[in-house]
């Protein structure tokens, strides 16, 4: 590519200036969008806005102006006002009724912009997309200070959007995650939803000339829904998503700019690539950290196993003839012996496997577990003797000091299980 | 006025795929997957431009093919989303849709932006334009719709099972997994087969509207089949008149038009469930003296 092309100017800094603006806004109100579980009436609105930045443009409104995010955001709530009386009236699912209202709507924004192109300035395609490329050239003066128009409405938008969610942080908190009980507490919860349907309206209509109606969804959703991996604290989620959306909104302009293709596209594209990584790479709620926490359960469990097998050894080697290590280890179990004799739990002798006393320390706690959770069950359950087994096998690896010390209170002080074995008593360390 | 020959064949096409979407979609609504299909048809996009930048060429069986690989492609990511992580169904639904919408446009603006011969026609799988179809491309739409319809014929006996009763299905030994894979794939087939008529950001109106609006008229699943497609016929046909009449209008937003005027009047007067009926309707006591 020519390397003249790459020439900073202060025009792509307004456009990205006023992307992460655009973002920023969409991040907040997507961020309680997502824990509402709304995700899908942000889609419906971004479409359903256009009809009414339709009507309010051959009204005599400009793009961006007042009159345009009031259509807006009269547009939004209509959707929802109507998606909610096809509910009640004719007994549509919410989905369907979704479906129904915002592609008839759009539609009719489309026939309206198509119609009437000679006499406004939107264009279908862009309606579409937006053209942030060409933001920067359509201009206002504040202050002295020679400012895009859409960057000024972006960022009062999210000026708004964020004294909103300031104001009502606590409302919005309760009706996200116990809307019932902020309904009986007296919280106004169907006030605050329309609000914030209002706030994603408002957010919206401000990122329309940016990025066009349809990326909107990846703006409000994808920040937040990556954020959500990452952290589950909501005010922590919100900052993030900020964080995400902006970041994301910058490299997804260089990045168009490098390959010379839509910005909006680019940073629906990077914000879909953040997701992604997210998603494996979290450090709680990622892929890798979920499956090597379960891999390192399983490792726990099949090494207590073997503790405790030798442990058992051990204790009928007591009582009766002599029983040593036969073998007979799997493969996965000769190498969990393996790495315990390097940390030092077993001990490898010419009778096979021996447990350390360290490692005869935890398998006691192991088999102490098993025996209580036997004795309990026999005590309270009242289950088979051959029944008791398979359960105390799995809960043996997940019981704690504390809750042994209230079984062993609750079954009396008893030093035996039911099949008579001792209970070894508590390791103190 | 004579009409041309193409243009009648182009719209006996595009009514066969309105038909096969009213039936399909039916289906689908009846199973609650009603917007399945718009993430299917957003991602659409991305598949045809990338069958254009890999062939070279502007076949509608091509694009077409390319479109159908995105969209099964973004379902199996809309799956992976569910079953790995623990973003919740509607955000994972507005992420694919976003995020594969977003890369289609991204293609779509790089074939513009370096004039490759032939790419400025692919805007019109963003809202549909019949115009320019030929008849060997109405005649492929209409295989494809047909196929879809002995597909549904076949399993319609499944597909309703699964859609009433998922729990007794699955007691009885029905694979419901398998029946709802079925189901989507093949409202993902019709949402393709309904790009070139209705376009990526309304095609999902094709298999929604027409369904929902049967619903008022039947309690019975195999009328409410016939109905859906017949008004998704009507839709269909109205549709690429109406863009045949006025030269720049897009074809899809006439059709979504069309099948929410039909909708509206059966929200009206459809019996017993239409508002009319209702309000004028003989009223049942609730109330047992």
């Amino acid at each position: 590519m020519d390397p003249a092309a790459f020439e900073w100017n202060a025009m792509h800094g307004w456009a990205i200036a006023t992307a992460a603006m655009v973002s920023a806004g969409c991040a907040v109100v997507g961020t309680l969008l997502v824990v509402r579980r709304m995700s899908l009436l942000g889609d419906a609105i971004s479409h359903a806005v256009l009809p009414g930045i339709a009507v309010a443009v051959l009204a005599g409104g400009r793009p961006g102006g007042p009159l345009v995010l009031l259509g807006a955001v009269a547009a939004a709530l209509v959707t929802v006002g109507l998606t909610q009386v096809l509910r009640s009236e004719g007994g549509l699912a919410e989905d369907s009724s979704a479906g129904v209202v915002f592609t008839t709507l759009f539609a009719a924004g489309v026939v309206l912009i198509t119609a009437a192109a000679s006499r406004i300035d939107l264009d279908p395609s862009c309606v579409l997309y937006g053209i942030l490329e060409l933001v920067p050239f359509d201009t206002i003066r504040i202050a002295g200070l020679e400012m895009p128009r859409a960057f000024v409405t972006a960022g009062l938008v999210f000026a708004t959007i964020l004294l909103g969610c300031v104001l009502t942080w606590k409302e919005q908190l309760f009706a996200a995650f116990d809307p019932d009980a902020a309904r009986a507490a007296g919280m106004p919860v169907t006030a605050t939803t329309i609000g914030l349907l209002a706030a994603a309206a408002l957010a919206t209509v401000a990122s329309f000339e940016a990025v066009g109606a349809i990326l909107v969804v990846a703006m409000l959703v994808v920040p937040a829904a990556t954020a959500e991996l990452l952290s589950r604290r909501l005010h922590r989620m919100m900052l993030l998503a900020v964080v995400i959306a902006v970041v994301s909104a910058a490299i997804g302009y260089l990045a168009a700019w490098h390959w010379n293709t839509s910005a909006a596209g680019m940073i629906a594209v990077v914000l879909g690539a953040a997701y992604v990584l997210a998603a494996v790479a979290a450090p709680q709620d990622g892929l890798v950290a979920r499956l090597a926490a379960q891999a390192a359960l399983n490792w726990r469990v099949t090494a207590e196993d073997c503790l405790a097998f030798l442990w058992r050894e051990e204790e009928s080697a007591r009582r009766g003839p002599e029983s040593r290590d036969r073998g007979g280890w799997t493969l996965r179990q000769r190498v969990a012996l393996a790495w315990m004799s390097w940390a030092g739990g077993v001990l490898w002798t010419a009778d096979g496997w021996r447990l350390t006393d360290s490692g005869r320390t935890r398998a006691e706690t192991v088999v102490r577990s098993h025996r209580l959770w036997e004795a309990w069950l026999g005590h309270h359950v009242k289950l088979p003797l051959d029944h008791l087994h398979p359960p105390a096998e799995w809960i043996e690896h997940h019981l704690g000091a504390d809750v042994r010390a209230r079984i062993e209170a609750e079954v009396g002080g008893r030093d035996t299980d039911p099949h008579g074995r001792a209970i070894p008593p508590e390791q103190t360390s | 006025m004579t009409i041309p020959y193409n243009t009648l064949v182009v719209a006996a096409g595009v009514a066969a795929v309105g038909f096969a979407a009213g039936v399909v979609g039916s289906l689908g609504v009846l199973r609650k997957r009603a917007l399945a299909g718009d993430a299917a048809a957003h991602a659409t996009l991305a598949g045809v431009a990338t069958a254009f930048l890999v062939s070279g060429r502007r076949d509608l069986p091509v694009l077409l093919a390319g479109g159908l690989a995105s969209a099964l492609l973004s379902l199996g990511g809309l799956v992976l989303i569910r079953r790995f992580t623990k973003t919740r169904d509607d955000a994972a639904t507005a992420i694919v849709l976003g995020v594969s919408f977003g890369i289609g446009i991204a293609l779509l603006s790089g074939i513009t932006a370096r004039g490759i011969p032939g790419g400025g026609g692919l805007e019109q799988f963003l809202l549909g334009h019949t115009a320019a179809l030929t008849a060997a491309d109405a005649a492929l739409l209409a295989g494809v719709s047909i196929a879809a319809l002995a597909a549904v014929w076949l399993g319609l006996k499944e597909a309703t099972l699964v859609a009433f009763d998922p729990a007794f299905a699955a007691a009885s030994g029905w694979p419901v997994a398998v029946v709802d894979y079925c189901l989507v794939a093949l409202v993902a087939v019709m949402v393709v087969v309904g790009l070139p008529a209705a376009g990526a950001v309304l095609v999902t109106a094709l298999v929604v509207i027409p369904p929902v609006a049967a619903r008022l008229w039947t309690d019975r699943v195999g009328p409410m089949l016939l109905v859906s497609g017949c008004i998704g016929l009507v839709a269909a046909v109205a549709g690429v008149v109406a863009s045949g009449l006025v030269p720049r209008l897009a074809t899809g937003p006439m059709i979504v038009l069309t099948a929410a005027a039909i909708f509206f009047v059966s929200l009206l007067f459809a019996p017993r469930r239409g508002w009319l009926a209702k309000r004028l309707g003989p009223r049942f006591p609730l109330t047992v003296e």
